[in-house]
């Protein structure tokens, strides 16, 4: 029983190792024409996969932990991304269509003038502290009024669906001057570094690695005190929360707006790899694509969701080239067993298995062991 | 009566439901210190009092004054709780997916804000008390059992231990001997009067046998059709005939 | 002799039947046609005629060069047209004016090249005489669109010289929509006038007729100075208050509109959502079957409709129906619309939801997947692209009562919305079906206990529910774009219209459907823009649970929580 949280930290230090040393060094350094080369492509595109890892378990902090289906996780993600996204429209500088210091798409609005809040954005600094604070403030104050009218359950997921749907329509508007349709694109520059180099991808890809471990043990500090309690015990009967004296609304405040920060650093590493971000990004429908992620993986657990991001991308990737046609359908079937037949998602399937084997020989019936906070005692 | 002191006054409730008037300008009062029974046949109102007492639902009218100070009318349910009343509900409500301790944990009295809980320490004392707790509940072998899988009695148990981890001024008990065996019933009636004195208590309660056991000596408040039908000892309760009639004339004494 | 005669005998007829005012169109034209240079005498000999419906066609016919000149042997000139059609030798039939084939010495009919003749010429002064001839005579037309029509023209011209004509037509004119455009007309040709005081008279009638298309012309006047402009000015505000009102009514009958679309798209929605507590994520492609059962509905009615999907050949037959019976076709598409999805959404209940009743999240997410197999099915089935959805000819016209544009379709939708909602308040009150819905819904296992086959009464509600879905989908066909994307631009809104209204009261779904509509039409009137007037409006929905959590109508029982 003392063995599981040991195992799992040696599962994650040696994926680490492999994720963040290994594939790099060999993109590196191994000769192209080597069995162990990783090409660029690969490193881009699991520093996507990655970015979509720390999505996943931002969902999973308020879906799997607390019980909270929040729809606007995409929201938050691409808010993220857009932040960063002006820094690198700003640092194109003249290396643009229109050889403007202005973005492409104001030039082609037909503005002379960078508009007022633009500016601080070409300070790398400022756009950085807005990928976060943007996303902060919003989810507060939308959590705020949602969670002290007790909007809660379904009811909550329904109202981040229309707020993402409703911000989805913003951004599509050009007059918001944020690239309508188009959104970002065209990147050059970030920090002086070359975007479009191997070797900066490279480095990006390692941070996306490193901020995906952070919140993982970040996260995974988290759940484990009382703090984690309370949020299990949110999940499981909020009322009885209340009639043991916790504001259930402050403590879903909580992790309503660290979830945004996580989704929004997120976003922010995955717009300079992926080189766009636009609107169609920020819809319901991409919130929800994060939850199949989760779902799959198995939620209430910090590694599931990052195995469900992957798995799932991974075939995404595949599908969307060998079988075009048929991939949303293979996307919604698959969710819709996972739901039905596989509520708590592939990492469930070895335990799963092994109660299988258990119940193949007569054992006696123990209930499962739960696994113990690490609320220290002195 | 002016002059006493009173722990709890409740004055000119009403409260309906879709038309359905669940209480009918009720007037209430507690000293601290009491231990009170009240009893009242199905749909009397005696949960929804409850339920009125601790923020779940708002009256229509009429006020709610803890220690002559608050007005629950006007509080939220962690808010009246962290005044030092707490509840005891029905049906079992325990956190199934904690285990007994963790259970125990999250009751336990102290800073119930968001910070507190990300830096929350147990400390010795508190230990002891949970131990404490769980030998008097009968539940220290299943410390780390989930509590969803306990046994309806251990449920009540563990939900009694919540309210002493707790240490509220005002306790709340709906129903607690409903699911017991008879040998449990007179141990939690022991130690509803152990209580007594140090804590303010209201059961509700049907079992009479149980009633007597706690009430002997003390006031006991008959409920029917959301308003106080008569108070006084337990004796000359039973013995009033308006009682007989709405209530002991359709279910007799065990 | 005849030769020398014939001017002389000629003008005698002409003179004749001037007097006498020739009753034979075809004549008039004839004559008028031979005058050739002498075009004042053409164009009293025009005017003297009755302006009956031959005598319009065939000044048409001249004015467009359609006339020709046939030069006999003997240098006589006859007028003739010509048939459309040519054969082989590019000849064609040629036709006096009055309708007779043009006859040889033989008697046999005579087939000519149009290049042998030459056509009758007009000039500038006898095609402005037609033209005003032809635009007057649009005032004694039989239907009352094409009077209203010449009205309008003619008081646009602003011309003086029509006065007579207008005014004759006030006596006889005995509709009340005509009446008010020839009298907007006469004002307008008025204001033109020299005289201030006519200025100033007919300033005040438009002003009084809230003459919206006279706006640019008191402008000017307004502009000038003396008393003439003052009642200008005062028309100008008239008619803006008049257009104020023709606005605000426009955007009421608009938003009771849009609140019908909404509320027959969350009435489904109320039934799943509010009685069942299902949230149905592929609501929006139950309507999307409904919206595509009338698609292959009239596709079957009119040309047939073949669909390859999966590599399978799907061959609809074709009816070849034609005039009333394809217009029809949509009171057949409305019970099929309501009938396929119904049959999908139970199904849907079968196999996925019946599963997932204690858990609302997980439904969500599962009807989500099905949503998304769902839209790859249709665009796999009917293309990636909007399919077309011919509205019949009764759905497509208006209504312009006092300035304010009625589309028929519109009405449709409203009178739609209303029988529905009866339909279905009666459905739930007054029969068994009913009856067992509200038990199952209030108390399932209560139910159950008595004997409700409550599994049954499940699948039937979440029919009914899915049903109205394919109502709403056979209907948003008429006003909008089907395609595989149809739901969901519903979906969002459909939801927010059952939170509003309050989650088991279809009475709140009402009011929000309406009351959302309208705030979404006035904001978006207001601001001129529609994406901003929808983003306040989800801002006011947000803001307005805070009000009321529960939505509108919302029973307070005990058992709200949990």
């Amino acid at each position: 029983m003392k063995k599981r949280p040991r195992l799992e930290l040696i599962v994650a230090g040696a994926l680490a190792i492999l994720l963040l040393v290994v594939m790099p060094a060999l993109n590196a350094w191994a000769p192209e024409d080597s069995l162990f080369y990783v090409s660029n492509f690969t490193i881009n595109v699991w520093g996507k996969y990655l970015a979509y890892g720390i999505l996943a378990i931002s969902v999973d902090l308020l879906w799997g932990y607390t019980g909270l289906l929040s729809l606007g996780q995409a929201l938050f993600f691409s808010l993220g991304g857009y932040m960063i996204g002006m820094h690198l429209m700003l640092m194109i500088g003249k290396l643009g269509q229109y050889k403007s210091d202005l973005p492409d798409f104001l030039v082609f609005l037909g503005h002379w003038f960078l508009p007022s809040f633009w500016k601080p954005f070409s300070n790398f600094f400022f756009a950085a502290l807005m990928v976060f604070l943007l996303p902060m403030i919003l989810s507060s104050v939308f959590g705020y009024l949602a969670f002290r009218s007790r909007i809660k359950g379904v009811y909550f997921s329904i109202l981040t669906q229309a707020l993402t749907y409703g911000a989805s329509l913003m951004f599509f508007r050009n007059d918001m001057l944020m690239g309508g349709n188009n959104g970002f694109t065209d990147f050059k520059f970030l920090l002086g570094a070359d975007v479009r180099t191997a070797a900066t991808q490279r480095v990006l890809y390692i941070f996306t690695g490193l901020a995906l471990l952070a919140v993982y043990f970040g996260c995974r500090w988290l759940t484990r005190t009382k703090f984690g309690l309370v949020q299990r015990a949110i999940r499981d009967s909020e009322t009885r929360v209340l009639f043991s004296g916790y504001s259930a609304a402050n403590y879903k405040l909580f992790v309503f707006v660290v979830a945004a920060g996580i989704a929004a650093l997120g976003g922010a590493l995955y717009v300079p790899q992926v080189g766009i971000i636009n609107p169609s990004e920020m819809t319901p429908d991409k919130s929800l694509e994060a939850v199949v992620w989760v779902a799959v993986g198995g939620r209430g657990t910090l590694f599931g969701p990052i195995l469900g991001a992957v798995v799932i991308n991974a075939l995404k990737s595949w599908a969307t080239r060998a079988i075009p046609d048929l991939w949303l359908i293979l996307l919604g079937t698959l969710f819709l067993l996972v739901v039905l037949f596989l509520p708590q998602g592939l990492i469930s399937i070895p335990a799963r298995l092994r109660e299988m084997l258990r119940r193949t020989k007569p054992a006696p019936t123990q209930a499962p062991a739960p696994q113990n906070p690490n609320i220290p005692a002195p | 009566m002016s002059q006493k002191y009173f722990q709890l006054s409740a004055e000119g409730i009403n409260k309906s439901f879709d038309g359905f008037q669940a209480i009918r300008d009720l007037n209430f009062y507690l000293e601290e210190g009491e231990l009170r029974t009240v009893i009242g046949p199905n749909g009397a109102g005696k949960t929804t009092f409850l339920d009125l007492i601790t923020g779940r639902t708002r009256p229509d009218t009429g006020t709610i004054e803890f220690e002559g100070r608050h007005d629950l009318g006007s509080l939220s349910e962690h808010e009246i709780y962290r005044l030092g009343i707490g509840r005891k509900f029905q049906t079992p409500t325990v956190y199934t997916d904690h285990t007994v301790s963790e259970n125990l944990l999250l009751s336990l009295a102290g800073n119930r804000g968001v910070l507190a809980s990300l830096f929350f320490r147990l400390s010795s004392t508190q230990s002891d008390k949970i131990a404490e707790i769980l030998n008097l509940i009968n539940l220290a072998p299943h410390r780390d059992r989930k509590a969803g899988t306990l046994a309806h009695g251990q449920k009540q148990w563990l939900e009694i231990g919540m309210l002493l981890a707790q240490d509220a001024k005002l306790l709340l008990v709906d129903e607690p001997a409903a699911g017991m065996t008879d040998e449990e019933t007179a141990k939690t009636g022991d130690l509803l009067l152990s209580l007594a004195g140090k804590h303010t208590i209201i059961v509700i309660e049907h079992d009479m046998v149980f009633v007597r056991q706690i009430s002997t000596g003390r006031k006991v408040t008959v409920l029917h059709q959301g308003s106080v039908l008569c108070e006084g000892p337990v004796d000359s309760v039973q013995s009033d005939p308006k009682v007989i009639e709405v209530y002991l004339g359709r279910k007799h004494a065990r | 002799m005849a030769l020398r005669f014939f001017p002389l005998l000629l003008c005698l007829f002409s003179l004749v039947f001037g007097v006498a005012r020739a009753s034979n169109p075809a004549e008039v034209v004839s004559k008028a046609v031979l005058l050739e240079d002498k075009t004042e005498e053409q164009i009293s000999l025009i005017q003297s005629a009755d302006p009956e419906p031959q005598l319009i066609a065939l000044l048409t016919l001249w004015k467009e060069g359609g006339i020709l000149l046939l030069e006999k042997p003997d240098k006589q000139k006859v007028p003739v047209r010509l048939e459309d059609k040519k054969d082989a030798d590019d000849k064609q039939a040629a036709f006096l004016l009055d309708g007779h084939p043009l006859l040889n010495a033989a008697g046999q009919p005579v087939r000519l090249l149009a290049s042998d003749l030459s056509a009758a010429e007009t000039d500038s002064e006898l095609r402005s005489a037609m033209k005003s001839i032809l635009d007057l005579s649009g005032l004694a037309a039989p239907d009352k669109t094409s009077r209203l029509q010449a009205v309008e023209t003619l008081g646009m011209e602003q011309n003086p010289a029509r006065l007579p004509a207008l005014r004759g037509r006030l006596a006889k004119e005995t509709d009340a929509q005509v009446l008010h455009g020839i009298n907007e007309a006469i004002a307008l040709t008025e204001i033109k006038s020299a005289d201030p005081e006519t200025v100033t008279s007919a300033c005040r009638t438009l002003g009084d007729l809230g003459s919206i298309r006279s706006q640019d012309a008191l402008g000017a006047i307004a502009k000038e100075s003396g008393p003439q402009a003052r009642a200008a000015q005062d028309a100008l505000r008239k008619i803006e208050l008049h257009l104020l009102y023709v606005n605000t009514l426009g955007t009421l009958f608009r938003g009771l509109s849009l609140g019908s679309v909404l509320l027959v798209a969350a009435l489904g929605l109320a039934v799943t959502f509010g009685l069942m507590g299902v949230i149905n994520m592929a609501h929006g492609e139950m309507i999307a079957v409904g919206a595509y059962t009338t698609y292959v509905v009239q596709c079957i009615f009119g040309p047939g409709l073949e669909l390859s999907p999966f590599g399978l050949h799907l061959s609809f037959p074709s009816l070849k129906a034609t005039g009333w019976l394809y217009e029809s076709y949509f009171l057949f598409a409305i019970p099929l619309s309501f009938l396929t999805a119904a049959l999908a959404g139970i199904a849907l209940e079968r196999f996925v939801i019946r599963f997932l009743y204690r858990r609302p999240l997980e439904s969500l997410l599962a009807t989500w997947g099905v949503s998304l197999v769902l839209q790859q099915l249709f665009r796999l089935t009917f293309g990636a692209n909007n399919v077309q959805v011919a509205s019949p000819s009764w759905l497509s016209g208006h209504w312009t009562l006092n300035d304010v544009s009625l589309g028929w379709n519109r009405v449709f939708v409203i009178g739609f919305a209303i029988v529905i909602v009866i339909g279905v308040f009666l459905l739930l009150s007054r029969t068994p079906l009913g009856l067992l819905i509200r038990a199952v819904m209030q108390n399932r296992s209560m139910a159950a206990c008595m004997g409700v086959r409550t599994e049954r009464v499940n699948r039937l509600t979440f029919g009914l529910g899915s049903g109205l879905a394919g109502l709403a989908g056979a209907f948003l066909s008429q006003i909008g774009n089907v395609g595989p994307s149809l739901g969901q631009s519903y979906i969002v809104d459909a939801f927010m219209t059952v939170v509003v209204g309050g989650v088991g009261s279809l009475f709140g779904t009402i009011f929000s459907a309406l009351g959302i509509g309208m705030a979404d039409q006035s904001l978006q009137q207001i601001l001129g823009n529609p994406v901003l007037g929808k983003i306040l409006v989800l801002a006011g929905i947000i803001l307005f649970l805070q009000w009321r959590p529960a939505g509108l109508f919302v029973t307070s029982s005990r058992s709200i929580d949990n």
